[in-house]
């Protein structure tokens, strides 16, 4: 099926005489420091920043079912075209697919929260895989390189067993060479 | 009548008669002196040679005349202390006859003969005895060749034997010799000719009777002798003759006897040495292309060549070449490699930004249309040497990953995540 390409036009709306900011077919939306964001963030626990994250992310979520209409049969093309577009206009950066197997990896560039945001962003691209899919997933890390972050969309499971070889010096590309072979092996 | 006196008698006729004939001189030596007598020759001439008897009395015994021919030839003198056999014998001996012939000293001895005459039984008193050489020399000791000892052998038996076993016939036959002046043969130094004529004269005639020369030893008046040449160094020996002396033959028992016929017979090992061929072998190689090849000029002329000797014209051409390959390859890469690092520049800012600095000045020089060299010049104001940077070294991990893509690729994207969510299931 062919999916409509994501038109940002007119996606922002600003009233000016009223001093209000709207995105299109959503609430009013609030510009502030990214810095300032970032000090909050860091200032407050795991959970609410994941809390503050995963809301994000059923926002773009939301928005994206909206676009897309059954994101269930949506490609994986159509997914990135759409959800990497509601994320850039939030501000977080650029959202790009990788798949490595069976292993789903979504990574973000050029986020201005940097590193200390990584834990938002993942927290956003759980938010809107629960609220677009449905799924209960968890975006675990695997690494950083500069202005790159990489996140395995997977279980709770498997992010647990990725976390425990990252801490242990496996490298990102090992772990998810581990997990592709376990889960073969498997079935 | 008493037979003593019938045979005294007949001595004194015997001795008449005997006295009536010549006799020769006689060299008779007292038995007393015998002992005396150096010459350890047992041969029978040996013991009548010497008179050392007379030597107490006579002054030639002792002078080391190296001429004593005549003085050994000479009877000895008077016989005083002659035995009464002997006196018996030759109551007129020679040695008194020739006494014209003794020097003028002789006389001075009489007053000794006289006190000795009382030894006439032939015993010598230890005084005179003393009085004698205790040695010859050389000189004095003659050997006497059989012609010397002729007449004084015919002497000998007389003296030795008994008045009954006298034989007055070879007396007769004796020649006397005493006055001969020829030296003896077995002189130790013949007589020297005077010139070269009488030399060659003496040797012919040695020649002729059949003497041979002996031969003397050089005097050492004679002055510095030739040298010896130098000896030729032994030939090569003919390697064919050695082949042929060292292979001896097998024998005549080569072949199997009649018992050995149908047998295995076990060969004995080779006799004689072993044969190993040492020739050089250049000689073979050089024997080898003597005639068939020619040799090629040694190592000294490699590389020579005539300086005339001109190229051909189309060397010219492929020499231009050489140079013009030669020399792009002998062009240094531009120093803005090295040496213009952008953290090398003098302006060069912490924030990686530099100034621009004026690129070096570039000529190009063809000395060909074809090739163009070009000649960079240098910063003058470089004072600071390149700095290499070097890429860090990995960490050790694996650089790659590959995996296998066999699983389809999901046409939807919640096929994926279902599948990411599957991971690390047990």
């Amino acid at each position: 099926m062919m999916s409509p390409r994501f038109d940002p036009s007119y996606a922002l709306e600003f009233d000016l005489g009223r001093g209000q900011i709207r995105v299109a077919n959503a609430a009013e939306r609030v510009v502030v420091p990214s810095d300032a964001l970032l000090a909050l963030c860091q200032a407050a626990n795991e959970e609410a920043v994941r809390d503050f994250g995963r809301r994000l992310g059923t926002e773009a979520g939301r928005a994206l079912l909206g676009r897309l209409g059954d994101a269930g049969q949506a490609s994986l093309e159509a997914v990135v075209e759409h959800l990497g577009g509601e994320l850039a206009l939030m501000g977080l950066g650029s959202l790009a697919l990788e798949r490595w197997g069976s292993a789903l990896v979504l990574s973000l560039f050029h986020s201005p929260l940097g590193q200390a945001g990584d834990l938002l962003l993942g927290s956003v691209l759980e938010g809107a895989a629960q609220r677009a899919f449905g799924r209960d997933v968890v975006a675990a890390k695997l690494m950083r390189d500069g202005d790159q972050v990489r996140f395995l969309i997977t279980s709770r499971m498997g992010a647990d067993k990725a976390h425990g070889w990252l801490s242990s010096g496996v490298a990102w590309g090992e772990v998810l060479s581990r997990l592709v072979g376990s889960t073969r092996g498997v079935s | 009548m008493n037979p003593e006196v019938a045979r005294l008698e007949e001595l004194l006729a015997r001795v008449r008669r005997n006295a009536a004939l010549p006799r020769p001189a006689r060299g008779v030596a007292p038995r007393a002196a015998q002992p005396a007598v150096s010459t350890p020759s047992p041969s029978p001439v040996a013991p009548i040679v010497a008179a050392p008897a007379p030597a107490a009395f006579s002054a030639p015994v002792v002078i080391p005349d190296p001429m004593p021919a005549p003085a050994s030839v000479k009877p000895p003198a008077p016989a005083f202390n002659d035995t009464v056999d002997d006196l018996l014998a030759d109551p007129f001996p020679a040695s008194s006859a020739p006494q014209q012939a003794a020097p003028p000293e002789a006389a001075a001895p009489d007053a000794a003969f006289a006190e000795t005459k009382e030894h006439i039984s032939g015993v010598m008193p230890a005084a005179v005895a003393a009085e004698e050489p205790e040695e010859l020399l050389e000189d004095d000791i003659v050997e006497m060749s059989p012609i010397a000892a002729a007449p004084v052998e015919a002497v000998v038996p007389a003296a030795r034997s008994s008045l009954d076993e006298l034989d007055f016939e070879d007396e007769e036959s004796a020649q006397p010799t005493a006055n001969e002046e020829e030296p003896p043969v077995s002189s130790s130094r013949s007589k020297v000719a005077g010139t070269m004529d009488e030399a060659l004269a003496q040797a012919a005639a040695q020649m002729d009777e059949g003497r041979e020369v002996p031969l003397k030893t050089p005097p050492p008046e004679s002055g510095p002798q030739a040298a010896m040449p130098p000896m030729p160094a032994p030939a090569a020996p003919d390697m064919d003759e050695l082949l042929e002396a060292d292979i001896l033959p097998v024998g005549a028992n080569a072949g199997p006897t009649q018992e050995q016929l149908g047998q295995t017979i076990d060969l004995d090992d080779a006799r004689g040495p072993r044969l190993e061929l040492d020739h050089p072998q250049v000689a073979l190689a050089e024997a080898a292309h003597e005639e068939l090849e020619v040799s090629l000029p040694q190592r000294e002329f490699g590389g020579g060549y005539q300086e005339n000797l001109m190229p051909p014209p189309e060397a010219r051409q492929d020499l231009d070449a050489h140079l013009q390959r030669v020399g792009d390859e002998a062009i240094a890469p531009p120093p803005e490699s090295l040496a213009q690092l952008p953290s090398m520049q003098p302006g060069a800012s912490a924030s990686g930004m530099y100034a621009a600095q004026p690129t070096p000045a570039v000529t190009t020089e063809s000395p060909t249309q074809a090739v163009s060299t070009v000649t960079v010049e240098a910063a003058a104001n470089a004072e600071f040497a390149p700095e290499l940077l070097a890429r860090p070294e990995l960490s050790p991990g694996p650089v790659a990953k590959f995996i296998r893509a066999d699983a389809p690729r999901p046409s939807t994207f919640l096929e994926l995540l279902d599948s990411s969510l599957a991971l690390g299931r047990d």
